[in-house]
């Protein structure tokens, strides 16, 4: 296990390595000057220079990489052009509210998408079925950041402005870290938390309807009835754990989709995390910050395929390593 | 064994539209609504007037007779921008579902050929996968000049090895297929059995894909445009309304809602086209998801 | 000896796109206690459809037992009770065993565990105490070492062992049925009879009355007492074994004898036996209703009653009995 471990550690290494080189690359060829892009409609000839000089682009392509993938290793990604910080202190500094909000999202998810798969499969064809599924191909449809205002609309907007509207105000600003009180803290997150995470529940629902409806119909599973079990031990404990390996992949598969959606979701509802910094880096043109966000994304999802791999070793006693 | 074929008449069988809308419900359905977007996205700019008209008398203005889907802070026709974002949305939509599964099928097919590409090919894909796409087109638009062009090439890169593999893995599973092992060791030429053989067998999965791809890209234009990374804002395109109306967004709420209501309308009705040609055109996959 | 299992007028019925499909259509047997009753046939005649309907395990969404349908179990009428009283009933005073032991057990469980669950659902063992009862009904079925065994997930167990498992589990809550459908079936020879020796040796030890489920008369011959012979969903002959192997009377059951292969018959002067007979014909389509006999379309003996009117059953005596026009008891 150890050893599969440590082998599955090393085989990440070449996909970080294609991604180093792809936003290293990136800014090499990318058409026309990005140094005369990034310095502004009216820059001078100096201070194009002078970010020139700054990205690195003046030196020979083969040293630039070199050094640049020095520095890396030593957890240096270079400073920002704008305010002359190290990126590695600025993403440290906003890493806080997006892992908060991602795990949220991935806890509320997961929480109300499985079952409501389980749900659907056991009820195929059935009202509750048709309802979950409706929901979910609806959601699938749904751009998170309209889903976003709907919600600020519904929670916010509409009981602050009419005193008919019987449902509670929640807040749809800013971000309050644990250290403040764990409901300030949760409820700072409710709404972000069901913004990002539509896509993401109708993503899993489907997959585990999918799955449980394929288990459903093994011969084990007309053994267990035939033992007389009851019905929530057949359905989520011998079909789900059956089931379990695509739901898993799935769930991997769609953490990319959290991440996209975590830059939208903190612009609507003004986190200062990750995705706040991509944006504001983005609109400053500050390249070296959005090189260092991809690198940490990208990590963090190539991370997340790992722990998946080594799941699947605890859901299905047939795969040995 | 005659005698019971004998009593065994099998229905008639015609074409009838009826029919065909009952059985492949989401199809049709997805492919009327798509329709009727398509005649507004190529007509409609036609028959409303100028989507960057400023009017500051008529600012903020909710939906009524005369503006149908209200006005933004600049007094500019809601209705009108809406239609014309109509066009960016499909633009990039058909075009990204257009580019990636053509340099998909090409490298698909040529990885899963000629082992060696495949090798090198592959490693890059799972590195490009692992750069999530709007993060991916951010890094690219940060680097030039906004525009339509930069964003559908934006949206291309990161969606090419979402085709890639699919095509990938129907061409090795052929591939492993008696009857083109005999065809091998027959003789025939690789051209003419790509040609006559993978090809054909790739069309299905392709198809299906590259509607969810198309989905996916109009998505990522809206949210790029919503950033203020997407398309240049003199165009207007549903991500750019939306974008324009989050500071007055608690008093004139339809400049997000409306337009966002047709992007997810039109997300919708591809997917549910997706779903329906997967179930029709692709059951092994379709008992999968 | 009175009977434990009384089923009558059975009908159950599958929806299918081409229309309703009367998989068993009106079977009547009993069961004795402590007896073992061979259920023959065809396959798609119905036997196991109608061993699923005995625990009511035909699925909802396509499938029903038809009013007028009746199985009584201990005098209990099954067909009326709720389906929380089957899942009590179920795996514990009746349990059954599957044709397929590769899939009929979860892969991703442990013998143990499937095993003890049981158990636990139904005589209220705590986990521990389960787990021990488990070990001990590895033991039974002659699984060596089962102490490691009950730790061990399917996939780790030969198909032999894996069909012991299934043994060991329908066993575990004594029950008084046991319904094994085809359950040597996809073994290999030598072991199919060593699983229904452990059967028969279980079944003196516990006094369990079985229901077996077979296509293979040698099976039947081996290890039952009366036999029941299915056809396109309907009962065409019961007898006690001895009576329908040394006296088969429904033309069907003949050609059934005939099919096996025997080496008993002497080879003729050519030295070549002589050849097994295939049943000529295909089973009748069950999307529509039958009238008059079921076999008629294959029979050799068929007259236009037999295409017009069911036969009724003829006793033959001594608990023999055949639906057919033609046959001469």
């Amino acid at each position: 296990m150890t050893a599969y471990i440590v082998r599955r550690l090393f085989a990440t290494l070449p996909v970080m390595a294609v991604v180093a080189l792809f936003v290293f690359f990136l800014l090499r060829f990318a058409p026309g000057d990005p140094a005369a892009i990034i310095a502004g409609d009216d820059a001078t000839a100096e201070s194009i220079a002078a970010v020139r000089a700054k990205l690195g682009l003046d030196r020979p392509v083969v040293e630039q990489f070199l050094l640049w993938l020095w520095g890396l290793m030593q957890g240096d990604m270079g400073v920002s052009i704008f305010s002359n910080l190290p990126v590695t202190r600025l993403i440290a500094q906003r890493l806080e509210p997006t892992v908060a909000l991602t795990l949220s999202t991935l806890f509320v998810a997961l929480a109300l998408a499985i079952p409501a798969g389980v749900l659907a499969a056991w009820k195929a064809r059935k009202l509750v079925d048709r309802i979950v599924m409706g929901f979910a191909v609806l959601g699938f449809a749904m751009p998170v950041f309209v889903l976003a205002y709907i919600l600020v609309y519904i929670f916010a907007v509409l009981p602050m402005r009419t005193d008919w509207w019987p449902l509670p105000g929640l807040p749809v600003q800013g971000y309050r870290p644990i250290a403040e009180g764990l409901w300030p803290f949760v409820e700072s997150l409710i709404l972000p938390s069901v913004a990002l995470g539509i896509t993401y529940m109708a993503l899993i629902a489907r997959i585990t309807r999918a799955s449980m409806l394929e288990v459903l119909q093994q011969d084990y599973i007309r053994t267990a009835n035939a033992k007389g079990l009851a019905t929530d031990r057949v359905l989520l404990l011998h079909a789900l754990k059956n089931a379990a390996v695509p739901i898993v992949t799935v769930i991997g598969i769609g953490i990319a989709l959290l991440i996209s959606g975590v830059v939208i979701t903190e612009t609507v509802f003004n986190i200062p995390g990750l995705g706040r910094l991509t944006v504001d880096a983005v609109l400053k043109r500050d390249y070296p910050i959005v090189q260092g966000l991809i690198l940490v994304f990208a990590a963090a999802k190539v991370l997340v395929n790992l722990l998946i791999d080594i799941s699947y070793a605890f859901l299905d006693p047939r795969i040995r390593y | 064994m005659v005698a019971i074929a004998d009593d065994l008449p099998l229905p008639p069988r015609r074409f009838s539209l009826g029919t065909a809308i009952r059985r492949n419900p989401t199809i049709a359905f997805g492919g009327i609504l798509l329709l009727l977007l398509l005649t507004v996205a190529i007509f409609g700019p036609s028959f409303v007037g100028d989507p960057l008209k400023i009017a500051p008398v008529n600012r903020l203005r909710p939906p009524s007779e005369r503006w149908w889907f209200g006005t933004d802070q600049f007094g500019r026709d809601l209705f009108t921008r809406t239609v014309y974002g109509s066009r960016v949305s499909l633009i990039v939509g058909l075009s990204v579902a257009a580019f990636s599964s053509l340099l998909g099928l090409a490298l698909g097919l040529a990885c899963g050929y000629f082992r060696r590409v495949d090798g090198i090919v592959m490693r890059i894909m799972d590195g490009l996968m692992a750069i999530p796409s709007i993060l991916l087109a951010i890094a690219l638009i940060t680097l030039t000049r906004p525009s339509l062009f930069i964003v559908i090439v934006a949206i291309v890169i990161p969606e090419v090895p979402r085709i890639v593999r699919v095509v990938r893995a129907v061409v090795l599973s052929i591939r492993s297929q008696p009857y083109i092992e005999s065809a091998i060791a027959g003789g025939t030429r690789n051209a003419k059995l790509l040609w006559r053989h993978v090809l054909p067998n790739t069309l299905a999965p392709l198809i299906v894909q590259s509607t969810y791809v198309c989905a996916s890209a109009m998505l990522v234009e809206a949210g790029l445009s919503f950033l203020g990374a997407g398309v240049p804002p003199e165009v207007p395109s549903w991500g750019n309304i939306i974008a324009q109306g989050r500071t007055f967004f608690q008093i004139a709420p339809w400049s997000i809602l409306i337009p966002g209501g047709f992007l997810a309308l039109t997300v919708l009705a591809v997917n549910l086209l997706g779903d329906g040609l997967r179930d029709r055109l692709d059951p092994r996959l379709a008992r999968r998801l | 000896m009175s009977a434990i299992l009384e089923v009558r007028d059975l009908r159950t019925q599958f929806d299918t796109l081409d229309g309703v499909v009367r998989a068993v259509d009106g079977v009547s047997f009993d069961l004795a206690r402590g007896e073992t009753l061979g259920i023959v046939g065809e396959s798609g005649c119905g036997k196991s459809v109608t061993a699923l309907s005995i625990l009511r395990l035909i699925p909802p969404e396509t499938g029903r037992i038809a009013a007028g349908s009746s199985i009584r179990f201990e005098g209990e009428e099954l067909t009326g009770l709720s389906e929380q009283e089957m899942k009590r009933l179920r795996g514990h005073r009746i349990s059954m065993i599957f044709q397929e032991p590769m899939t009929s057990l979860n892969p991703v469980l442990t013998v143990g565990t499937q095993i003890a669950e049981n158990v636990t659902r139904h005589l209220g063992l705590p986990k521990k105490a389960a787990l021990a009862r488990a070990v001990e009904m590895l033991d039974l079925v002659r699984i060596a070492d089962p102490g490691r065994r009950v730790y061990e997930y399917p996939h780790q167990l030969s198909g032999g062992m894996r069909q012991r498992v299934m043994i060991a589990m329908a066993l575990s809550c004594d029950p008084q049925v046991l319904i094994a459908d085809e359950p040597t079936t996809a073994l290999d020879v030598t072991v199919q009879a060593q699983i229904l020796d452990l059967m028969l040796e279980l079944k003196e030890k516990t006094g369990t009355a079985i229901v077996l489920i077979t296509h293979d008369l040698g099976v039947v011959a081996e290890t039952t007492q009366r036999v029941v012979v299915m056809y396109a969903g309907r009962k065409v002959e019961e007898a006690p074994v001895e009576a329908l192997f040394d006296n088969p009377l429904h033309p069907y059951t003949r050609g059934l004898m005939r099919a096996i292969p025997r080496l008993d018959v002497e080879a003729d002067a050519a030295g070549t036996r002589p050849r097994l007979q295939e049943i000529p014909g295909l089973v009748p389509l069950l999307t529509r209703p039958i009238i008059g006999c079921a076999f008629a379309a294959r029979c050799e003996l068929a007259t236009d009653r037999c295409r017009t009117t069911p036969p009724p059953f003829v006793d033959a005596g001594g608990g023999h009995i055949v639906a057919c026009w033609e046959a001469k008891p």
